[in-house]
């Protein structure tokens, strides 16, 4: 009788367990969390908390803000991370950075998404600075941080100067210099951002990241084909085309390129080649502080 | 020596047999296993991570085995007073603590042998199972790290010993030998904070700047042992730096035995 109770009692809290941990589990994706749960501790605190784990340490923050940037896939809403979020994300991987300096992966998953999705342009590169003024054996940090200049910040000075500085380390592409040289011409930009994007492509390895930078890299050379053909359709007849339609009325082109985010190309008020899908290949930041972007979107659409 | 030896390894052979010895060995083993799958999760420096993980696990089970098996192996004398029949025979007392040491760390440079072989072999098969992301790794700098380590468990060790020599009950020598080592790893960062408050905005007192400068000087200064992320990306690092922390390490630990034997002379047994 004795012994049939305990395993009475046993399954029962053992179901009661179950039960009440999966509740848990559900419940918990409920409850709102607030920007002051986004708190870091700041690093000369964690350095000392750290105690002998410093290496450890850096591990677990890093991984708790790929967790966290993974767990967001999830989500339906838009914008699928809000902008605290993102300066949380920042601050994580910036401790992470601060307990090991010489830490790539704080740094290289920071740049392909504070930058892209985050709009978080200066702060990544003064993460990817600390970086590279640690890691002096490697050339992508530097290089990063002139793509970032370059093509978010339209700093071209900045660009050229650390992209020679990314040339002088070893290992590091010929092109580097090439491109810092480039960057003078201005009316280049949509040609050096393919160059830039080309090397990045090369130098990455995550399934996703590349998928991405593929797309991106066929959506910028469809500008760049398209820049082309109305260049040419200026030469030939001495004014700019009104559309692409334009171009190919007079044959400059046989057929618009596909816009691989399913959007199409089009000629904005500016007379700047562009297309519906523009906040792909612009951060979303940088969307919204340009004030010639936003008469061009609402026109199109 | 010859009377050394004897208590030396009698104090190994129970140090071995402890059974808290298995459970800190058992965990250590357990990290390295997780080391595979923590490890596999990172995108770019799995090396650097795998070492990470070894190298902390090593640590970790040597700042164990110091805290409960070493501490317990010098108070048992005195809480079982089991003590009173070792003075009976022709020891000294200095000879006594000096002996029980040497038992010490040779258990500590066993476990660590033991340990630093299996992290490394756990290290050697992360890197079988992904080559290319090992793209600054030394052995020697690895190897350097595990032998700073196991110098710094010994000096903590011999603060242990310290430590026992005035305390009454082994939980105060626990305590007293956490406390310096909390204080020890992180003695160089809030030197670095109070030398240069400036960088993070605080304001700092004179009287706290001597007190840090104090503290500097009396506490084992345990971070210039930890060469994880040196070994982790196999940073340079100058041989006058490991010449000068072997000399700094060899000297606290003879400061500190040599203070334990002092106060164990003068200490009275009820």
């Amino acid at each position: 009788m004795g012994r049939l109770l305990t395993i009475i009692l046993c399954i029962a809290l053992l179901t009661v367990h179950i039960i009440s941990l999966r509740k848990i589990t559900e419940q918990e994706k409920l409850i709102p969390k607030g920007e002051d749960t986004a708190y870091v501790m700041p690093s000369p605190i964690l350095r000392v908390t750290a105690l002998e784990f410093h290496g450890l340490a850096s591990d677990f923050l890093f991984l708790k803000a790929l967790v966290f940037l993974g767990g967001t896939y999830e989500r339906k809403e838009n914008p699928r991370v809000k902008p605290w979020e993102w300066k949380w994300l920042y601050h994580v991987l910036d401790a992470s950075a601060s307990l090991d300096p010489y830490f790539l992966d704080p740094y290289y998953f920071g740049n392909a998404n504070l930058t892209w999705d985050g709009g978080l342009i200066k702060e990544t590169n003064e993460l990817l600075e600390k970086g590279s003024s640690y890691r002096t054996w490697d050339f992508m940090l530097p290089f990063y941080i002139g793509f970032n200049s370059f093509y978010f910040l339209d700093d071209n000075d900045t660009a050229s100067k650390f992209l020679m500085e990314a040339a002088r380390r070893p290992g590091a592409s010929a092109i580097y210099a090439d491109l810092a040289t480039k960057l003078a011409y201005k009316d280049r930009r949509t040609e050096n951002a393919i160059t830039f994007q080309e090397y990045i492509l090369e130098h990455t390895d995550d399934p996703k990241l590349r998928t991405e930078y593929e797309t991106r890299l066929t959506a910028l050379r469809g500008v760049l084909y398209l820049e082309k053909a109305v260049v040419s359709y200026k030469q030939r007849f001495g004014v700019y085309p009104r559309s692409l339609e334009d171009l190919m009325k007079k044959h400059i082109i046989d057929a618009l390129p596909q816009e691989p985010y399913g959007g199409s190309y089009y000629i904005d008020s500016s007379g700047k080649v562009t297309t519906t899908s523009e906040s792909k290949l612009m951060p979303y930041e940088r969307l919204n502080l340009s004030p010639s972007s936003e008469p061009s979107s609402l026109m199109k659409d | 020596m010859n009377t050394l030896w004897p208590v030396a390894l009698i104090t190994f052979k129970e140090g071995i047999r402890n059974r808290a010895l298995y459970g800190i060995t058992l965990l250590a083993l357990l990290f390295f296993i997780a080391n595979f799958l923590i490890s596999g999760m990172f995108m770019q420096e799995v090396g650097k991570v795998a070492i990470d993980i070894a190298l902390s696990a090593v640590s970790l089970s040597g700042l164990l085995l110091v805290l409960f098996v070493g501490i317990n192996l010098m108070a048992k004398d005195l809480d079982k007073k089991t003590i009173y029949m070792v003075l009976s025979r022709p020891i000294s007392r200095s000879q006594y603590i000096l002996g029980k040491f040497l038992g010490m760390a040779l258990l500590i440079i066993t476990t660590m042998v033991f340990l630093s072989v299996c992290a490394a072999l756990s290290i050697q098969l992360i890197k079988m199972v992904y080559p290319n992301y090992f793209p600054r790794f030394s052995w020697p700098m690895i190897l350097l790290a595990l032998s700073f380590n196991t110098l710094s468990m010994i000096l903590l060790s011999a603060l242990a010993f310290f430590f026992a020599s005035f305390t009454s009950t082994s939980f105060i020598t626990l305590v007293l030998t956490v406390i310096v080592y909390i204080i020890g790893q992180s003695l160089s960062d809030v030197k670095a904070l109070v030398d240069a408050p400036q960088t993070v905005g605080i304001h700092v007192s004179a009287a706290t700047v001597k007190l840090v400068q104090l503290a500097y000087y009396l506490f084992p200064n345990l971070s210039v042992f930890n060469l994880k992320i040196q070994a982790a990306h196999s940073l340079f690092l100058p041989a006058s730096y490991i010449l000068w922390t072997v000399t700094y390490g060899l000297i606290y630990t003879a400061l500190a035995i040599t203070g334990a034997a002092i106060i164990f002379r003068l200490r009275e047994f009820p």
